[in-house]
């Protein structure tokens, strides 16, 4: 059974379609990579699994219990992470205030601490300025910090919206490389909307390509034909659609 | 020297008032973008209980027999479960909706509220003696001040202190307070909207009502509109200070009520009748200088 | 196959639907309504143009203005210092300048002069609201509405205070009240199709894209603010030539609220549901009205309670809007879809851009 399953899923914004029927999955410690052109839904599917939108048709199930259509703070509580698009830090309170609060669901205070010390190891650019508000925080360090918020959860899964956006290439790899390094300590299990179809490569895993709200190709990672994939994002194969009414 | 500490006292609690009111706005805009105008209802509601429903002009004491502390602790809960009555049954739904449409149906509640009232009690002021012994002067450095001023202030001071206390210190607070900054990303992490909401609501309730007890022992009267004057101040000082900071709110609150005591003294004797005009024109030039509020929190800024 | 509708169904229907709509009501309750039924239809025709006018700056704009009653106030006032007679005033309002206290001006220039001064003090007041936005707006509207109704209740010798100022000469009889709200209804469409509503409605839905398309947000918003502020004045010279009696409380907090839900009930983005909105929630207000005087129901009377006719108008707007958030009229607008050959047919459809 995999970790997430989702079929055929349908999102509307009024009128606007923005999934016509998206369906795939996510085994336990595995990485899938969701990447496309500006557009293609991809955060959207992020949103509609994670309970910030409503699908109109469609399942999705975590772990095998269905969490199609439930609240944000449901689906968190089974075990589902999400670090949405430009990074969300809560500005006015402290780092570890943040990191506090993704500790709120979890049973046992003690072993959240000891966590909440792990963490610190990983990131120790945190742990310098614990108690700073995390707005003054720069760009790349926000983002470590709601990665590692993500995790204080103890998520089965975390989804990533973005992480790449508006940073330095050079402040992606550290973020990437902590990720992996992440990854590899606690076997997680990831699911990442990427822009740069480029880093999901050098990344290795599964990608899903998404496009106008349709999963376009699929495929390992290492197996998947560059000029494939370039047809398949750019859209050279996709049939003129008609206008709608 | 008397007569500045006497200005000193009025204009703080005047102040603690407003900023209790402000406190009590911008604590539920702050989780939920919704300004509650039915909240000076609250206010006169939590009060009016203390009598029987008549609508002579004679006021019998219902709750406000009750020994001191008891009926403190009545009209607070009176506030409180009121408020939380309101979250369940109107705005519950209406979350997701515009800000229009939340403030129109708060407006609706008040109004339904008010009439609820009316039909109860008549609209006739009624005058009511309650808790007599704060409406003696007490000595304080040479000046005679009302003792209930001098509990008002102090009482503001105690209640800021345990809401600062509860926020920065418990879990409930922490969720509160990212909740107010960003909604949507506080539930992802599994904080429960509903409870957060309705801890918003019972706080502000329980204010309410201890301001509607503050009106009620300073004026001796009960009347359908005792709420609305706090309630319009305290809406214009949640702006000031910055919507989304509790602290403005507060600080706004005691900035309006000193400026109006102020205005009060300073003014030639003929202008003093247009003194509200003038505390509502520095409140235009406020928003002017600083249109976001005085202590805007950093994520109120739209990011391009 | 359906014809895409004419130049003229796609421009013009909307303003005369709703004209259409209010001169049946006058008409039918013309030829059989009784004397108090027709006032009550004046009545609605007055707040029409009041919503109207709101409708003018707070749908095309997005931004809640709780002023506008205040334009409503000068306007009514003003219409009293042109038209009373000079007696009266030099008795009450000794205030007043030298002109108004010695003449008597005719209606229609009065109304016309009034509405005109709601508008001046509108273009003053304006620029300095409109640099603000959003909630901040909003509540230095509140501001404005605070500041004349605590001016016009203070100062003495020009609006008489606290205390009421009669001998207005009483002019708005049904006809001159529909024709105020079917001038209005044109006003406000004409506006909303122009450059400048469009400009508004686009700063509204996305600032920042319209200022990067060379949209001078404040200046499309203090448009609409004068001219909504024209024509709320003019609905205060309605008002003040209805009754003949006007006092600044008239102009404050209830008048604020029940003109605003009748807007956001019915819908605040759209002429039609400022319309709509006046008409269905005065038409409920008096179905409650009757049902507290007694129905007839067999040989029994059926009646409300004293008193619960506000509840129970309160409680309809609340469900109103939690059923329809976005308000009766949601963001639409009336229309008639002309069809060549198969007749009209009366729709309601998302506008076009």
């Amino acid at each position: 059974m995999s970790l997430l399953s989702v079929e055929n899923l349908v999102v509307r914004y009024g009128q606007l379609t923005a999934l016509r029927g998206v369906s795939l999955s996510v085994e336990e410690g595995e990485t899938l990579f969701v990447t496309g052109p500006n557009g293609a839904g991809k955060s959207t599917l992020l949103k509609a699994i994670a309970g910030v939108v409503a699908p109109a048709e469609g399942t999705i199930r975590l772990g095998g219990a269905e969490i199609t259509g439930n609240t944000p703070e449901t689906t968190a509580r089974l075990g589902f992470s999400m670090v949405p698009e430009g990074r969300q830090v809560f500005a006015e309170l402290t780092i570890e205030e943040n990191l506090w609060l993704g500790a709120g669901m979890r049973g046992n205070r003690a072993e959240a601490l000891r966590d909440l010390e792990h963490l610190y190891e990983v990131f120790p650019m945190l742990q310098e300025r614990r108690h700073a508000p995390a707005g003054l925080l720069s760009g790349g360090q926000q983002q470590m910090l709601v990665i590692a918020r993500a995790l204080m959860t103890a998520p089965r899964l975390v989804a990533i919206d973005e992480p790449s956006l508006g940073l330095a290439p050079l402040i992606i790899d550290q973020v990437y490389q902590l990720l992996l390094r992440l990854r590899s300590e606690r076997g997680l299990t990831l699911l990442i909307v990427e822009q740069s179809s480029t880093r999901a490569l050098m990344t290795g895993g599964r990608m899903a390509l998404l496009r106008s709200g349709r999963i376009v190709l699929e495929g390992a990672c290492d197996a998947l034909d560059g000029e494939a994939l370039e047809r398949a994002y750019f859209g050279y194969d996709a049939p003129q659609e008609a206008a709608p009414r | 020297m008397t007569a500045t500490l006497q200005i000193l006292f009025d204009a703080l609690s005047l102040g603690s008032l407003y900023a209790l009111g402000a406190l009590g706005i911008a604590l539920i805009f702050g989780v939920m973008r919704l300004v509650n105008f039915a909240h000076g209802d609250y206010i006169a509601f939590s009060v009016f209980l203390l009598l029987w429903p008549t609508t002579e002009a004679v006021s019998i004491l219902f709750l406000g027999v009750l020994p001191a502390p008891l009926l403190i602790l009545a009209v607070i809960a009176i506030g409180a479960v009121l408020s939380v009555v309101s979250e369940l049954v109107v705005f519950r739904r209406l979350r997701d909706a515009n800000p229009a449409t939340m403030m129109i149906a708060s407006f609706a509640l008040g109004f339904v509220l008010k009439h609820i009232l009316l039909m109860f009690y008549s609209s006739r002021p009624k005058s009511v003696s309650i808790l007599p012994d704060l409406a003696r002067q007490v000595e304080v450095f040479g000046a005679r001040i009302p003792l209930l001023q001098v509990v008002t202030i102090l009482a503001t001071i105690v209640i800021l202190i345990a809401l600062t206390a509860f926020l920065k210190r418990t879990r409930f607070g922490l969720e509160m307070r990212a909740a107010a900054q960003d909604f949507t990303m506080a539930r992802m992490l599994g904080v429960k909207a509903n409870r957060v909401i309705l801890i918003a609501f019972a706080i502000s309730g329980a204010l309410a009502g201890a301001i509607g007890l503050v009106l009620v022992v300073q004026s001796g009267t009960t009347d359908i509109n005792m709420g609305l004057s706090v309630m319009l101040i305290a809406f214009i000082a949640t702006v000031i200070g910055g919507l989304g900071s509790l602290y403005g709110a507060v600080i706004a609150g005691f900035l309006i009520g000193g400026a109006s005591v102020l205005m009060q003294v300073v003014l030639p004797i003929e202008a003093r009748p247009f003194r509200d005009a003038f505390v509502y024109a520095l409140v235009i030039a406020v928003l002017i200088w600083r249109p976001q509020g005085l202590f805007a929190p950093r994520s109120a800024r739209q990011r391009v | 196959m359906t014809r895409a509708p004419s130049v003229f169904a796609r421009t013009f229907t909307t303003p005369l639907i709703l004209i259409a709509i209010l001169l049946a009501i006058s008409v039918a309750v013309h030829l059989f309504g009784s004397g108090a039924l027709q006032r009550t239809v004046v009545e609605m025709l007055m707040r029409v143009v009041l919503v109207v006018g709101m409708w003018i700056f707070i749908g095309n704009s997005g931004i809640i203005s709780f002023g506008h009653v205040g334009f409503m106030c000068l306007g009514a006032y003003a219409a009293a210092w042109f038209t009373i007679p000079p007696m009266l005033k030099q008795i009450s309002l000794r205030g007043l300048p030298e002109i108004l206290l010695t003449n008597q001006f005719p209606f229609w220039p009065s109304a016309l002069a009034a509405a005109l001064l709601a508008a001046g003090f509108a273009l003053v007041i304006g620029p300095i609201l409109m640099r603000l936005a959003g909630i901040a707006a909003s509540i230095a509207t509140f501001a404005m509405l605070a500041m004349i109704n605590t001016i016009y209740s203070n100062w003495s010798s020009v609006t008489g205070g606290t205390s009421s100022v009669i001998g207005i000469p009483i002019r708005t009889s049904l006809w001159v009240a529909l024709g105020f709200a079917a001038a209005a209804i044109l006003i406000a469409y004409v506006y909303a199709i122009s450059r400048s509503g469009l400009a508004l409605r686009a700063a509204r839905d996305e600032p920042i894209a319209a200022e990067a398309s060379g949209v001078n947000i404040a200046r499309e918003r203090l448009i609409a603010f004068v001219l909504s502020a024209f024509v709320c004045g003019a609905s205060g010279v309605l008002y003040a030539h209805f009754l003949g009696i006007i006092t600044p409380d008239a102009f404050f907090l209830t008048a604020t609220f029940i003109s605003l839900s009748m807007l956001v009930v019915g819908g605040m983005y759209s002429l039609s549901g400022a319309v709509v909105g006046v008409v269905v929630i005065s038409s409920i207000i008096q179905m409650l009205r009757t049902l507290e005087r007694g129905v007839a129901v067999g040989d029994m009377t059926v009646s409300l309670p004293n008193g619960s006719q506000q509840i129970a108008i309160g409680v309809v707007m609340i469900l109103i809007l939690l059923f329809r958030p976005a308000g009766i009229m949601g963001n639409r607008e009336l229309r008639l879809r002309l069809n060549r050959g198969t007749g009209g047919r009366k729709s309601a459809e998302a506008p076009r851009a």
